[in-house]
């Protein structure tokens, strides 16, 4: 038996991706004690509303049209839809001031917040194209509306609001991929750089000149205590 | 909703020079507003056990 194991690709996978996220950090049970404020609850507020979005999405799909447009179980489904997705931006927007407001890209966290912020653009025509899969008057009334504006960017060269086939496969498949992969690929990346801790206080303060003492010397902590 | 508001009218609207909201949006808004200023200043409950944060 050889001493020097063959080296493999996938064997090689493994080690980086142990390397990047050993599991104490993949499955972290401590977190820093800054992280104990409301602001750093959104995030995961945020997921929660995804997963009952893909929930209740993946329901309406099996489901069909006729149930979700005639019947009451359908109706309670497609509102719960509907208020998770309003829940998931609600709380997407409020994540996303508290980690602008923090700088949360310092320390190396560049592609955490631009994994962030571009999950934020997808989910937006992820969402605008739920108002066109609806089937009923007001996904007719809001495509043919914003099939104009499309055009006028331009844009309507590369898909077609007023056709359903497309903005439903864009709705239910392409878009929803998407945002789980980036969404995945923000908390993987969250995992590996760790939260972002606050500016340090003592970087905002002024400067103040330390009182002199009776010899003429600062007073530093031990003459303060 | 359509039980607690009447819902059966055209939408108000707030307008302000070229700025034009709907008021369903600036209360949702306003409503994320409140929510921020809320997780800032409210105190997180502590458990027990938080001296073990590191």
């Amino acid at each position: 038996m050889s001493v020097h194991a063959k080296r493999t690709w996938t064997g090689a996978v493994r080690d980086r991706a142990v390397s990047a996220l050993p599991p104490e950090k993949l499955l972290a049970d401590k977190q820093p004690s800054y992280v104990a404020s409301w602001i750093y609850v959104f995030g995961v507020l945020s997921l929660s509303s995804l997963a009952v979005i893909i929930l209740s999405g993946s329901i309406l799909a099996l489901k069909g049209p006729g149930w979700w447009h005639f019947t009451g179980v359908g109706h309670f489904f497609n509102s719960i839809h509907l208020w998770s997705v309003e829940l998931f931006f609600f709380f997407m927007v409020i994540h996303l001031w508290g980690k602008y407001w923090m700088a949360a890209w310092r320390g190396g966290r560049a592609r955490v917040w631009i994994t962030g912020a571009v999950t934020f653009l997808v989910a937006i025509p992820c969402a605008l194209t739920g108002y066109v899969s609806q089937q009923n008057f007001d996904s007719q009334w809001i495509s043919t509306q914003a099939k104009d504006a499309i055009n006028a960017s331009g844009l309507g060269a590369f898909f077609n609001l007023l056709n359903f086939g497309q903005m439903y496969s864009y709705h239910v498949l392409l878009l929803p991929a998407a945002v789980v992969a980036l969404v995945i690929a923000h908390v993987l990346l969250v995992r590996n750089h760790g939260v972002v801790p606050p500016f340090r206080l003592a970087d905002k303060l002024p400067a103040v000149a330390e009182p002199a003492t009776v010899d003429g010397g600062a007073a530093g902590p031990e003459a303060s205590s | 909703m359509a039980a607690i508001f009447n819902l059966n009218h055209h939408a108000s609207y707030v307008h302000w020079h070229f700025i034009q909201l709907s008021v369903s949006n600036v209360i949702v808004i306003v409503l994320m507003l409140i929510v921020f200023a809320a997780a800032i200043f409210l105190p997180f409950p502590h458990h027990r056990d938080s001296e073990e944060l590191s």
